[in-house]
């Protein structure tokens, strides 16, 4: 395709503007960077830096949305919410812990926020998810995203999905507190001191809510095989 | 064993079978509890439901596995962060201070309403601000109100067209309300009455320039200036038209003018030129009623009366009065009077004259 003039006469002697050969080391050149890097790029307005921390975080960010709310619809708001105050907010960020802790702490108060609100509106409890009605309550879209493999044995499946139910449902005698501190701890595997970092609280705290947790859960899930 | 070793029985340990578990225990602690573990058969079995406790849950399926293990959902998450991202990082739409934006805003959102307000301002504006712009600017030709500032000049009378003269009765004054539009260097609407000094000026130019002036609007200045006989400028003026004025109506009625001026020396004797020189024998009539009027304080009835020669009999009244005029301006009254009765060329005139000289003979006789 023939290029305008006006791109011609901005190009330089190797035949590429200088914009976009610096856009392009950029593009290519942002993977490698570390996470200090990176994120004073995106704190300097590099928009597809910030894009690039996204990608880096954002998969552990929907696993414990995703394992914490129970519903698609809402892991979407905690993610979307969680992602856009990071943006906001990443000015004030002045490297005094790392990034991940940082973001971790915007993502489990996101959570604890829409855990308590929903907490507040028995109507809006999460469906429980077993094999004989999880489907209902659930749109079109996120349906669609279900995992259908057919590899899978169907008796383990089903026994999966079980258990996976009688889990959520204990899950919903927990606080908010004590579900995320169990989630990042037994899903998430992080240690005690950062989950206390991202809570905002210290080890110790963590500890007794993990504890708590724990006892609960097996109180009301007895043996689970 | 250590002493320490020997504190921590089993009361101890369950609690933190669950931390062991896990894997978040110090290493000293962890090497107390597995030393208390190869000796306690209670707390290992505990140690192996805790441990059964931990696997099952780890290997029960996620949400997360079950909503997005092929990482659709997150695509689609990432997708809509994006979007929102572009509309954070959109530049606001301007933002710049802008006068009545939000009026702009309100119209775009309601496009009836704003068709409506438009129409209803227009009509406002026709109806409302153009008159009172007309009525208020300067620059436009149009008159303007002006309450008895600076006296005009001679130029501007000079040059002074009245279109319109208004004189109507204001409560509360003697004086009535005069309006005279005007138009000298600028169109101009003088509002007051005959007490204003530019006002008094005006009417006695317009009264002492009959050819200027039509006769109607001279009349009309005679009838507001009345209420100033005492002054010495609209005396002259009032003088000056019974006397020159072209117009008999109008001399008539500058007589009339003077009627409260009527003993007055120097009306005195335009009465009397009146009744010598005037060529309307109306204005004569009017002369006559006026000079008896002056002499035995009659003058109201006799004015009101002009048409019955055969006057009534008013001896009695006018011999209680006493005489304002000294002995030879009397005579020379009656002598006119008597020359008036036998040569005036008007019937109507001798009449009157006769009838006005039974009227002062019982003075004449005292």
């Amino acid at each position: 395709m023939q290029l305008p003039r006006w791109a011609l006469a901005l190009a330089d002697e190797n035949g590429c503007s200088g914009s976009t050969n610096a856009a392009l080391a950029t593009m290519t050149s942002l993977p490698n960077l570390d996470e200090r890097a990176l994120v004073a790029e995106a704190q300097a307005g590099n928009r597809a830096a910030f894009e690039e921390l996204v990608r880096r975080f954002d998969r552990d960010v929907l696993r414990l949305a995703l394992n914490l709310m129970k519903r698609p619809e809402d892991a979407r708001d905690v993610y979307q919410e969680a992602f856009l105050k990071v943006y906001r907010n990443l000015h004030r960020f002045r490297f005094e812990c790392s990034f991940y802790t940082w973001l971790y702490r915007i993502v489990t108060n996101v959570c604890l926020d829409h855990l308590r609100r929903r907490q507040a509106r028995p109507e809006d409890q999460a469906p429980e998810l077993n094999a004989g009605h999880h489907e209902e309550g659930i749109t079109d879209f996120f349906e669609r995203q279900r995992e259908h493999r057919p590899t899978l044995d169907p008796e383990r499946s089903m026994m999966g999905l079980e258990i996976k139910a009688r889990i959520a449902r204990a899950m919903e005698r927990l606080s908010p507190r004590e579900r995320v501190v169990f989630e990042m701890k037994h899903y998430q595997g992080l240690k005690l001191r950062a989950i206390g970092d991202a809570l905002g609280t210290t080890e110790e705290t963590v500890k007794n809510s993990l504890f708590r947790a724990t006892r609960k859960l097996r109180n009301e899930l007895g043996g689970l095989r | 064993m250590s002493p320490f070793e020997k504190k921590l029985n089993c009361k101890d340990v369950a609690p933190l079978l669950v931390f062991y578990v896990c894997e978040e225990v110090g290493e000293s602690e962890r090497e107390l509890i597995a030393t208390h573990l190869a000796n306690c058969h209670a707390c290992s079995e505990q140690l192996a439901e805790e441990k059964e406790f931990h696997s099952a849950l780890s290997c029960a399926p996620q949400s997360s596995d079950q909503f997005d293990a092929s990482g659709i959902l997150l695509s689609q998450f990432r997708s809509e962060l994006a979007e929102a991202l572009d509309d954070l990082s959109a530049p606001p739409l301007q933002e710049h201070w802008r006068p009545f934006g939000w009026l702009h805003r309100w119209m775009a959102l309601r496009p009836v309403w704003s068709g409506a307000l438009l129409v209803l301002v227009g009509v406002l504006a026709g109806t409302q601000l153009v008159p009172w712009l007309r009525q208020n600017s300067s620059n436009t030709g149009q008159a303007m109100n002006v309450r008895a500032p600076q006296p005009l000049t001679q130029d501007q009378l000079s040059n002074m067209v009245v279109s319109g003269v208004n004189i109507s009765p204001s409560p509360g004054s003697d004086s009535p309300t005069i309006q005279l539009q005007v138009s000298a260097e600028q169109p101009m609407v003088l509002t007051g009455n005959v007490d204003d000094s530019r006002m008094r000026q005006v009417l006695t130019y317009m009264v002492q320039n009959s050819e200027r002036f039509d006769a109607g609007m001279r009349l009309d200045c005679l009838d507001a200036l009345k209420a100033a006989v005492r002054d010495q400028q609209v005396r002259g003026a009032l003088l000056n038209a019974a006397r020159k004025d072209q117009n008999p109506a109008v001399r008539m009625k500058a007589l009339e003018a003077l009627r409260d001026a009527a003993g007055d020396d120097d009306v005195r004797q335009a009465l009397l030129d009146t009744l010598e020189h005037d060529t309307n024998p109306g204005v004569r009539v009017e002369a006559v009623n006026l000079l008896v009027g002056s002499l035995d304080g009659e003058a109201l009835g006799a004015s009101t009366a002009p048409e019955a020669p055969e006057a009534p009999e008013a001896p009695v009244v006018a011999s209680t009065a006493a005489p304002r005029a000294p002995g030879d301006e009397f005579e020379h009254v009656v002598k006119v009077l008597q020359e008036l009765q036998r040569r005036d060329p008007s019937r109507y005139v001798r009449l009157r004259s006769a009838a006005a000289l039974r009227q002062i003979g019982p003075r004449e006789v005292q």
